[in-house]
């Protein structure tokens, strides 16, 4: 270290090192200690007893005077974590009560306060409202988080159902289409024995279900209308004016949607109004040459 | 029948009290209870049952920050037996104003909460006419007014003063510990005082710090008269606030004053950790000009050779 300051020769410079020793020492921040007791302090033991015996009670005060209580403390509490130094203090709260209320109970005396025994209390019915309000609070939050996740839960689950379900009509459509295959390639075989008006062709329909329109109702769309109501509608253009034209109506709004208000979507926001995009400067003074 | 059970509860208890009552009974005076012989203070003059008159006094610097002065508020509400009074100047003489005015409001002791700079908070904890007293750095300071803190007890219930063992290991602590229980414990009798007990102060050493809490006691019975050994099995703690930290600087034989008794010889002032720290950043600045300067000499002090090829290409 001195030779350091030698070295450099400089005044500013000698007192670095002191600063990076003492630096060491105050890590903590907040609560800094001294790391050796300082040996100048002052340490009267028999003034602080003497002081002690000037201001303390007479020995034989009865306890209900003071209510206080010693409490045991098993081991040192380590400061700075936070969970156990207050696991402390409350045992320590709580041994300190029950033994006053051993003793109270000894002496007769009452303890907690009746249930019907109003009083002016601590903290305002005000600030109490506050508290209840933070603490449901709390608890909404917790509850809509556990909701969110059960959701997402849930999406996993359909995501996956669906995949099967996609995989389950892949599989069935291709064995329905080896099933034709095999038709045709018995057909063959056989030398197209039958024709074509009888024969396992009109079997694969017997069910009778077959050719039953759909339930599903399109709105805007025919019964029997294969084009999903987009395909012009020839037909029957003079006979019925008034019917056509609702037609069409029903059609236009099958294909650009129907009602919801526009205003909105006229209306002036933040972004078109800063967009400027629309004004050139090269319009303006053309504009005005012209005019003049 | 539950008194009579009470009663055999109580009699190993009892046992040591009984010999005092029962003779105190027909000695009875307007101001009170006579105690018998054995309870005569040591000046030797009849003494009519101990009767606690604490005072405290409690005051504040000027500019002190709002969060400390919350702090006070709450010692306020907290001890039905204190006297609110004005900001008091923090000066060199504030001792003299403060003795003066602890006399004026007849008080016996006095709790000042003295703010410098508007962030560090001492406590002055003082027994006032004849001493001794405190001065206490406060820290980790946490009000009533917090949400976290959901307790609530009455206003001026007694307190029931617990203190962690420690505070017997040695003569320092053992003061401190009588000037709390003295300034902290609510007189009985006290006319503002309520006759219940349902919350807890703890004080408690760690860290050779005096740590304060406040606890409420709550029941599941809603706290009715009488409980049993079950309903203690249940009994449960809700804090209140406020919380705080005492670290105690210095102990004066006077009051606001006198000659030293005790001094922390760990003691750093808040003053002197933030100056370490600015130094500690200056520390950085200099580094980097001193290493600057060192690159330089070096440079001087070892030239480069001359690089014969230097301007070969340049013709």
């Amino acid at each position: 270290m001195q030779n350091n300051a030698t070295i450099n020769g400089t005044g500013m410079e000698d007192d670095d090192p002191v600063v990076s020793e003492s630096e060491s020492e105050s890590e903590e921040g907040e609560d800094v200690k001294l790391s050796e007791p300082s040996k100048t302090a002052v340490y009267n033991k028999d003034g602080l007893l003497d002081k002690l015996g000037d201001i303390s009670w007479p020995e034989n005060v009865d306890w209900r005077h003071k209510l206080s209580v010693d409490i045991d403390q098993e081991q040192e509490v380590d400061v700075n974590d936070d969970l156990t130094r207050e696991l402390a203090f409350y045992t320590q709260a709580l041994e300190g009560a029950r033994q006053a209320f051993a003793k109270f109970q000894s002496m007769g005396l009452p303890f907690l306060r009746p249930s019907d025994y109003y009083a002016e209390m601590v903290k305002s019915d005000a600030h109490m409202e506050k508290v209840k309000g933070r603490l449901l609070a709390e608890k909404r939050k917790i509850e809509e988080a556990e909701e969110r996740k059960k959701a997402r839960e849930n999406k996993k689950l359909a995501k996956e159902m669906q995949v099967q379900k996609q995989r389950e009509r892949a599989k069935q459509k291709k064995e329905e289409i080896e099933s034709v295959k095999n038709w045709r390639k018995q057909r063959k075989q056989s030398g197209f024995a039958g024709g074509d008006k009888d024969g396992d062709f009109s079997l694969a329909f017997e069910d009778g279900k077959s050719f039953e329109r759909s339930s599903k109702r399109r709105p805007g769309v025919a019964p029997g209308d294969r084009s999903g109501g987009k395909a012009k509608q020839g037909g029957g253009k003079g006979k019925k004016g008034f019917d056509k034209k609702r037609k069409d109506r029903e059609f236009r709004d099958s294909k650009f949607g129907f009602g919801g208000k526009k205003g909105l979507k006229k209306q002036n926001t933040s972004e078109t109004t800063n967009d400027f995009r629309a004004f050139s400067k090269s319009n303006f003074p053309k504009q005005k040459k012209q005019k003049v | 029948m539950g008194k009579k059970r009470k009663h055999s509860e109580a009699e190993a208890a009892a046992d040591v009290k009984k010999d005092e009552t029962a003779p105190e009974r027909p000695k009875r005076t307007l101001l009170g209870f006579k105690n018998s012989d054995e309870d005569k203070k040591e000046d030797g003059t009849p003494h009519v049952g101990f009767r606690n008159k604490e005072k405290v006094l409690v005051t504040c610097s000027r500019r002190i920050n709002f969060r400390y002065r919350h702090l006070m508020l709450n010692l306020v509400d907290l001890l039905p037996h204190c006297k609110k009074d004005n900001k008091v100047e923090s000066k060199e003489s504030k001792g003299t104003a403060l003795n003066e005015l602890v006399e004026l409001k007849s008080c016996s002791s006095c709790l000042f909460f003295e703010c410098r700079k508007g962030k560090d908070l001492y406590l002055w904890m003082a027994k006032c006419p004849n001493g001794p007293s405190v001065k206490f750095l406060v820290n980790a300071v946490h009000t009533m007014e917090e949400l976290k803190l959901t307790g609530n007890h009455l206003k001026g219930s007694r307190p029931i003063l617990t203190f962690s063992s420690n505070f017997d290991k040695s003569p320092h602590w053992k003061l401190l510990k009588e000037m709390i229980s003295q300034i902290f414990g609510t007189p009985k009798d006290h006319r503002k005082s309520k006759p219940y007990h349902d919350h807890v102060f703890v004080f408690s050493i760690a860290d050779d710090h005096i740590w304060f809490r406040n606890y409420q006691i709550s029941c599941p019975h809603g706290g009715a008269q009488k409980l049993d050994r079950g309903d203690l099995e249940k009994m449960t703690l809700v804090e209140v606030g406020p919380r705080f930290c005492l670290n105690p600087i210095k102990i004066f034989s006077g009051s606001f004053g006198g000659p030293t008794l005790y001094e922390n010889p760990f003691y750093v002032s808040p003053n002197q950790i933030r100056s370490l720290e600015k130094r500690k950043k200056a520390g950085k600045y200099a580094k980097k000009v001193k290493a600057k300067t060192r690159r330089k000499m070096h440079e001087l002090e070892n030239p480069l050779e001359v690089d014969e090829f230097a301007d070969m290409w340049k013709e």
